[in-house]
């Protein structure tokens, strides 16, 4: 479209947005930041992660979860107005509840519980990773230093988490056999917690950030907020995903568990079980990649079943030969195709293993 | 392609050939999916004129072959053909009772190329699987077959029929075929065409039972995730919609009889108007796309009403056209499997009916047995196929 005037020259960074303006702003830090965007999430919701990988976001987020509290008490004791402090203190109720077995914090651990931790392990934050644990401090000390607005400000990902509860909770109850309802009761009631909380912060906000720099803080402040979010799945899709770099201490597949998910780990890891990076995938007997010259195209043929494959699956499975690991195979396909390996291994991992599900690879 | 197929380019090729080799077996289950009139061994095709087909199923666009039967090792050639199909890069599946001479050839198949055997049990409990099948010490044999197949390397697939006289056993089949080191477990709930329809009173599960052995699959998928892949065919009459017959009729596969009579499903003799072409006098390509059986109830312009207008039609193609003929009279009719047909209501009666009286005796497989079949049937008379 064809403006009819010259447009305006303003810098738009010095001039007051009104608060539907405002709110819009800070809405579209969320529509290009918020942690549902990351591939994590994605791999999350799509049940492409493994039990193990669903395992290691339950244990770390759980360390967010048990500080939320703290950090709302932070922003609480910043508070002189009563009545704001009646409103802010409810969101200390929703997680810590009114009683022992009660509360966000409660339906989480039920959540680590339900994938199979035991309380101990989870509530002892020993196997989070240090990124986890820096990035949650981070967002403790920010509300601690920076003005109220900026803390109030930095809670307004509310906004946003009703979607990606949503589709989270969908997602998971199709895609995963082990997740039930009762274990995801958490997201039932943030549900209904986060509008409210976010409509109250977002109007506090439109109050209160009266100049063109507040709102610059109030929204650099909803950024860093993203930021934390995003930098705790770039740390498990680093340990986790790929390139499967766990540091040293963090959770490890097997441990922190309770016995009959340990020992289905164990039992699991007899047979196919998970591929990583390490493995050697192999097409066993009776499984054969061939070129159907018919139909001019590439078909993986198995018992009583045929995949046909797409140019990237015959372009991985062409290099699995029994020698060569999923990092070797990730290696060649990133010089062919001048990619990025850490990623090629992580989209490699998740074929692979379905196809390892399926009982047509092994290692 | 445009060759063998100039006034249809959009028919797509067969995926799978089920290659019948033989109706011989020396097991005798109640509900085999052969034909009431089973092929003798004189009027069975030589080995050239199965490697001959085999040729053409390749050059068509099979990839997988099924060698089946009968039981396909009572064959002497069954080596010969199975080294034709690796040499044309067919994917090879033996399906087998494991019986009689199968241990004996198992090596020799190894050895030329077999790609998967299919092993097929009757029960769990041995005097059970033996009283099912009708075979005495079976049990036995079929577990050492299944062995050696493992420590070939060969990939192993169980398949166990489901019905009345087994149904109690289905947790004790997904732990036998861990046991015995198979990939994958077929509980396949019997399909009620050829020997199983005659026997349908003795072989008809209640819905309780079928839906707690519904449940025990689920549950052991996820026990046995990455270990054992289990397939699951529910039974038809306590369905919901229909099954794809084969993948649609005329659209995925090929079923070569034992005399060399090329059908659309192993059941579609009982369609009595159908001409069927043979191997011996057609190419398969030409049979594929010209023979008047195929080409019969091959679409969706065949259909009547409820199907014609369904939304579902292209995904289950109006179910099985032999179970639409021995339950609603009508080949062309809605298989009353679907719970659209308006015989649904009375299929399930009747299933629920029969698996409440006490079982009559099987009527055992056998050749030249003349069975006339007594069913009963929805339409509330008796229909002899």
């Amino acid at each position: 479209m064809t403006a009819p005037f010259p447009t305006p020259v303003t810098d738009e960074s010095q001039r007051l947005l009104s608060p539907d303006e405002l709110a819009a702003a800070l809405r579209d830090i969320g529509a290009r930041r918020y942690h549902n965007l990351h591939p994590f999430h994605r791999l999350l919701h799509d049940g492409k992660l493994n039990k193990d990988q669903v395992r290691a976001w339950a244990l770390n987020r759980y360390y967010y979860q048990a500080m939320i509290p703290i950090k709302d008490a932070a922003v609480l004791a910043r508070m002189e107005d009563a009545s704001l402090r009646r409103i802010w203190r409810q969101r200390i109720v929703d997680h810590d509840g009114d009683a022992p077995g009660d509360g966000g914090i409660e339906r989480w651990l039920k959540l680590a519980e339900g994938v199979g931790f035991t309380r101990d392990y989870v509530e002892s934050t020993q196997g989070i990773l240090s990124a986890t644990r820096f990035s949650v401090d981070a967002y403790v000390h920010f509300v601690k230093e920076r003005s109220l607005l900026e803390a109030i400000a930095s809670s307004l990902t509310e906004m946003f988490s009703p979607t990606i509860i949503s589709e989270r909770v969908a997602g998971m109850l199709k895609n995963y056999e082990f997740i039930t309802k009762d274990t995801l009761a958490y997201f039932d009631k943030r549900l209904t917690q986060a509008p409210r909380d976010a409509d109250f912060a977002l109007d506090y906000v439109q109050q209160h950030a009266t100049t063109p720099q507040l709102q610059r803080q109030a929204m650099a402040a909803l950024t860093f907020k993203c930021n934390v979010l995003w930098t705790q799945l770039d740390a498990l899709y680093f340990a986790y995903v790929a390139p499967g770099m766990i540091p040293p201490d963090a959770w490890t597949p097997g441990t922190g568990l309770v016995p009959e998910a340990a020992a289905a780990t164990t039992a699991q890891a007899a047979g196919t079980g998970t591929l990583g990076p390490h493995d050697v995938p192999r097409l066993p007997r009776g499984v054969r990649l061939r070129h159907d010259a018919v139909r001019d195209q590439h078909v993986l043929l198995a018992p009583e079943r045929t995949f046909d494959l797409d140019a990237n699956a015959v372009a991985v499975l062409e290099y699995v030969d029994g020698t060569r690991t999923v990092r070797d195979i990730a290696g060649l396909l990133a010089e062919k195709f001048t990619a990025d390996r850490a990623v090629i291994e992580a989209d490699i991992l998740v074929m692979l293993n379905d196809l390892a599900t399926k009982r047509v690879l092994e290692r | 392609m445009n060759a063998i197929t100039p006034n249809a380019p959009a028919l797509p090729a067969p995926v799978g050939l089920l290659a019948e080799l033989t109706h011989r077996c020396p097991l005798r289950c109640p509900y085999c999916s052969n034909p009431l009139e089973l092929d003798r061994r004189s009027g069975e095709l030589d080995t050239a004129t199965w490697q001959r087909v085999l040729t053409e199923a390749a050059a068509l666009g099979v990839l997988h072959v099924h060698l089946s039967g009968g039981e396909p090792t009572a064959r002497n050639d069954i080596v010969e053909i199975t080294q034709t199909c690796a040499k044309l890069g067919l994917y090879s599946n033996l399906i087998t009772s494991g019986v009689g001479g199968a241990l004996a050839k198992l090596d020799a198949l190894y050895d030329v190329g077999l790609d998967h055997v299919q092993l097929s049990v009757q029960g769990v409990d041995a005097a059970n699987a033996e009283k099912i099948g009708g075979l005495k010490n079976a049990q036995p044999q079929k577990f050492a077959f299944a062995e050696r197949v493992t420590q070939l390397g060969l990939p192993l697939t169980l398949n166990s029929v489901i019905h009345r006289g087994n149904i109690h056993e289905v947790e004790g089949f997904i732990d036998l075929a861990v046991k015995l080191g198979a990939k994958r477990l077929e509980v396949a709930h019997t399909q009620y065409y050829g020997w199983a329809y005659v026997n349908r009173a003795a072989l008809m599960p209640n819905k309780a039972d079928v839906d707690r052995s519904i449940r025990i699959v689920e549950a052991a998928r996820e026990r046995l995730k990455g270990q054992l892949v289990i397939d699951l065919v529910v039974p038809d009459y306590y369905a919901k919609y229909p099954k794809a017959c084969a993948g649609g009729w005329g659209r995925k596969l090929m079923n070569v009889t034992p005399a060399g009579k090329v059908l659309p499903c192993h059941a579609a003799e009982t369609i009595k108007q159908l001409e069927f072409w043979y191997v011996t006098d057609h190419s398969l390509a030409d049979i594929w796309a010209n023979s008047p059986a195929f080409t019969a109830y091959r679409g969706t312009d065949w259909m009547q009403e409820p199907c014609r207008s369904c939304d579902r039609r292209e995904k289950d193609w109006g179910g099985c056209r032999c179970q639409a003929l021995a339950l609603a009279g009508d080949a062309a009719a809605t298989d009353p499997a679907c719970s659209l047909s308006p015989l649904h209501a009375k299929v399930r009666d009747l299933a629920t009916e029969e698996a409440a009286e006490t079982p009559p005796d099987y009527t055992y497989r056998t050749i030249g047995s003349n069975v006339q079949p007594n069913v009963r049937s929805p339409l509330n008379e008796e229909v002899s196929l």
